[in-house]
């Protein structure tokens, strides 16, 4: 240390030690400090708390009907926070609809809805983040277009607090904001947030998807079809047939999902052709959607699937093929008689996954007196059995020899 | 011999002061980045998220290795963990107790001959089980590798679902933990291919058939030094890194990624000693050679509960094996170094090389010259001891900083007692705590250098029947 005993005289490097020593210990004084005082003060406002909301609570339907006047609690700083709190809760939880109107009234009468709006639109920081997710959890048509208006906020966070907040609200009209900030607007979002509010606000009118997915291109275009494959139902039909054979995958591989809400004498055509699709994610939505489809037609082109050059589609068809349960000896026969030994393996594994193969060997070995081919589908089964385990094994010895 | 004494005086000065400063710089920024997550939690409603159709599914590996005392309250937990779509695959690595038989008595599993494609390599897989009672549950009994990396890669193996999260068969994921840390990489407008959640000290706390019931403090001095440790590397050194979008490592214990690019980088490494960390920089390497854009991030609510050890000689195995880790990866990964394609990862490993890597050698060094240099009587003592005290006080300051991380802002520790003695032992940590982590270091660099890269045995204090009794 003789360098800093040397620079000592000069520059005081011994003070400035002595200062850093006083500056760790008094931020050790301040940390401490801050946690005991901290601490206190929150168990204080945690009581005061559970006071008023209990005190409050007990009045809940005065307060509601309007015989305890907003006066009484609105401009208590705390007071106006529980009731606003309980109020919101008591929305989200709302199952029917005769429920909501007393407490929007409420929200509405005692000013406390029109606070938020200011808030959302005046405010900056989390301060209008929290009003803009409050509007939102009210689900009152008047916040939408101060929600609308926080879309171009040039901060990511109140984006995302207004996405959610439009998602929270459950409107249809909440969509369209939504979906023009996702053809239009400038600022990135994340997607997942996006599609979950669409979905919130459009599942009772998936057509407004539909229209706007008409006008769209690119990467919006498959956020869209995606949350209109969720949403989509049998009135869609037609309309999904266009889609189906649209030039963007994304957009097929939703429509494929879509098709599954649909009538089956609408879908199962269009599903059979999908699975020879040449993307494999559209092949492989095709054949989740056939899964869902309760329609014997829908057994050829499982099979088929099942003898896709993808791995994902073909588990994902043996997957569909195991759960039809009763006629599994006959798909069995029509699995062996695509001569695929990939197509027999991966639906042979995906009934010893289900649990479903002790099933169908008691029912081919039950009728192997009548017919001699059931004798053959068994050994063939039994023989497929034991080439998985078998592959497995040297699969796994091999890759760990590598 | 005086001048040589006071060059390494002088650069030890220098060393300490900018490693505290540095730290400094990440509480700073992990004070911040916290409190911006609290607030930012306030608009998440994790129960959306839960019938969400877009959340996709995730595989759960549990790599058990003679886990017998915790594995099926360890699965049964898991499979009550709140998520839509939850697969769990356990890999049975070669226990010689009755792992296996445990859970085939516990979830009534049946042999299932399944298509398994090793496409990472891995010792061999013996058997695939199903169980009859859930049929999220796949079991794989393979043969041991030795190596925890090699059971995850058979996992990652058998997992179908675009993500897999690797939790110990011993730790406990709380049960929101997965819908938070999904919450995160959900929230980011970068696509996230990894995210690790906050790892806790689980000693201490009350646990029945296997679900945290009561948080609270280990009473041994040596396990709340962990707790305080832990604290600190999580929601300071994490959060920190994270932001500055170059996170080096995710916690073994409890993390996410994206299977498709764990199955590019081959899995874990299964000669690896810190499986995890050489993990994340590989993945690290591959995106930034890509050109891709990406972020690994740290979501510090998501919570899991571990073991550590309780006793010295167990915990002066896990830091020579971590240190081994570290070693282990740097070495390997040095060219990663300076090289601007790297971004800011290549810095953050510069860091680790000279303030993680070489501490335990420049404090032995330090503490030596010091010595030496007052003996010799070349040493100012007054500026000597001086420094001393700054460097206790601000060490100090820094392990009290992240105790107030902790209180602003998820308060696990509500009793006044229990913070109380967590401040009064990070009066501790920095004298003589830190001497003995140092001296355990220096024996993971000492072992590695000699080939010794076995992990070594940690004894637990606890099994899973005790905990069900407290």
């Amino acid at each position: 240390m003789d360098f800093a005993s040397k620079l000592t005289p000069e520059f005081g490097l011994v003070g400035l030690v002595v200062e850093a020593i006083l500056f760790s210990v008094a931020g050790i004084v301040v940390l401490i400090t801050f946690i005991a005082v901290r601490r206190w003060y929150r168990g204080r406002y945690f009581q005061r708390l559970n006071e008023r909301t209990f005190a409050l609570r007990s009045q809940w339907n005065d307060i509601l009907s309007g015989k305890v006047s907003a006066a009484a609690w609105r401009l208590k700083r705390l007071d106006c926070e529980i009731v606003e709190a309980m109020l919101l809760d008591r929305l989200e939880l709302a199952a029917l609809p005769e429920e909501l109107p007393p407490l929007l009234n409420c929200l509405r009468t005692s000013g406390l809805l029109d606070m938020r709006i200011y808030q959302a639109r005046a405010e900056g920081g989390w301060k209008r983040r929290a009003a803009l997710i409050a509007l939102g959890r009210t689900r009152a048509p008047e916040a939408v277009p101060a929600l609308a208006d926080a879309l171009d906020a040039p901060e990511e966070e109140t984006r995302i607090a207004a996405v959610r907040g439009l998602g929270h609200t459950e409107l249809a009209e909440a969509a369209i904001p939504v979906i023009e900030y996702l053809l239009w607007g400038s600022q990135p979002i994340p997607e997942h947030i996006i599609k979950n509010a669409l979905v919130n606000c459009c599942h009772s009118s998936p057509g407004i998807l539909l229209r706007y997915l008409k006008q769209s291109t690119g990467r919006p275009r498959a956020v869209l079809a995606r949350v209109l494959g969720e949403l989509a139902t049998a009135e869609l039909g037609e309309d999904l047939i266009l889609l189906a054979t649209d030039g963007d995958a994304e957009v097929r591989a939703s429509a494929a999902r879509a098709m599954g809400n649909s009538q089956p004498s609408l879908a199962l055509p269009v599903l059979s052709v999908m699975v020879t699709d040449a993307e494999w994610f559209v092949r492989l939505r095709a054949v989740v959607a056939l899964a869902s489809i309760n329609h014997s037609a829908r057994i050829r082109p499982l099979v088929r699937a099942l003898c896709d050059s993808n791995r994902h589609v073909r588990l994902r068809a043996a997957w569909a093929l195991a759960q039809l349960g009763s006629n599994l000896d006959d798909i069995f026969h029509q699995v062996v008689e695509t001569q695929d030994n990939y197509a027999l393996q991966a639906f042979t594994s995906e009934l010893e996954r289900s649990g479903a193969i002790e099933d169908l060997v008691k029912a081919l070995q039950k009728k192997d007196c009548q017919n001699q081919a059931h004798q053959i589908l068994l050994e063939t089964l039994q023989a497929t059995r034991q080439n998985i385990a078998q592959g497995a094994k040297v699969l796994s010895a091999s890759a760990g020899a590598r | 011999m005086g001048a040589l004494l006071n060059l390494s005086n002088d650069t030890l000065f220098v060393y300490y002061l900018a490693s505290n400063l540095i730290y400094l710089a990440l509480l700073i920024t992990a004070v911040w980045r916290n409190t911006w997550h609290r607030r930012r939690l306030a608009s998440l409603r994790l129960e959306r998220l839960q019938v969400s159709p877009f959340t996709p599914p995730i595989t759960l590996i549990v790599p058990a290795h003679n886990e017998e005392g915790f594995i099926v309250e360890s699965v049964r937990a898991l499979s009550e963990l709140y998520y839509p779509d939850l697969e769990i695959v356990v890999v049975n690595d070669g226990s010689r107790d009755n792992t296996l038989l445990r859970l085939k008595t516990a979830f009534q599993l049946r042999a299932a001959r399944l298509l398994y494609l090793p496409q990472i390599a891995t010792a061999r897989v013996r058997e695939t089980y199903k169980s009859d009672v859930d049929p999220r549950l796949l079991v794989l009994d393979k043969e041991s590798a030795g190596s925890k990396s090699d059971a995850i890669n058979a996992g990652i193996n058998a997992a179908s679902s675009p993500y897999v999260c690797v939790v110990d068969a011993d730790s406990i994921l709380e049960k929101e933990s997965l819908l938070r840390i999904m919450a995160g990489v959900f929230s980011d407008s970068h696509p996230v291919v990894a995210a690790g959640g906050i790892v806790r000290v689980l000693n201490g706390c009350e646990l029945t058939e296997g679900e945290l019931r009561k948080v609270g403090l280990p009473r041994h001095s040596i396990e709340i030094m962990q707790v305080i440790e832990y604290l600190r590397a999580f929601l300071i050194g994490r959060e920190a890194w994270a932001y500055f979008k170059a996170l080096p490592i995710i916690s073994g214990a409890f993390g996410i990624f994206s299977t498709d690019l764990v199955r590019q980088v081959k899995g874990f490494r299964p000669q690896a000693i810190g499986e995890d960390f050489d993990l994340v920089v590989r993945m690290h390497r591959l995106l930034h050679e890509q050109e891709k854009d990406y972020h690994i991030a740290f979501v510090p609510d998501p919570t899991c509960w571990t073991e550590v050890p309780s006793d010295l000689r167990s915990l002066a195995r896990q830091r020579a094996r971590w240190h081994k880790g570290l070693i282990d990866t740097l070495w390997p990964n040095r060219d990663m170094l300076f090289r601007r394609r790297y971004g800011r990862v290549g810095w953050v490993l510069l860091y680790m090389w000279v303030f993680e890597f070489i501490a335990p050698l420049v404090e032995l060094v330090g503490y030596s010259t010091i010595i030496l240099a007052a003996v010799l009587g070349v040493l100012s003592r007054q500026f000597f001891v001086l420094f001393l005290i700054f460097g206790y006080a601000f060490a100090t300051l820094i392990s009290i900083g992240s105790v107030l991380l902790e209180e602003m802002t998820y308060r696990r520790y509500s009793d006044w007692r229990e913070v109380g003695r967590l401040l009064f032992f990070c009066l501790f940590e920095h004298f003589p705590y830190r001497q003995m982590t140092m001296f355990w270091r220096l024996r993971g660099i000492w072992q590695y250098l000699r080939g010794d890269l076995a992990w070594g045995e940690i004894k637990r204090t606890q099994t899973s029947s005790e905990l069900t009794q407290k």
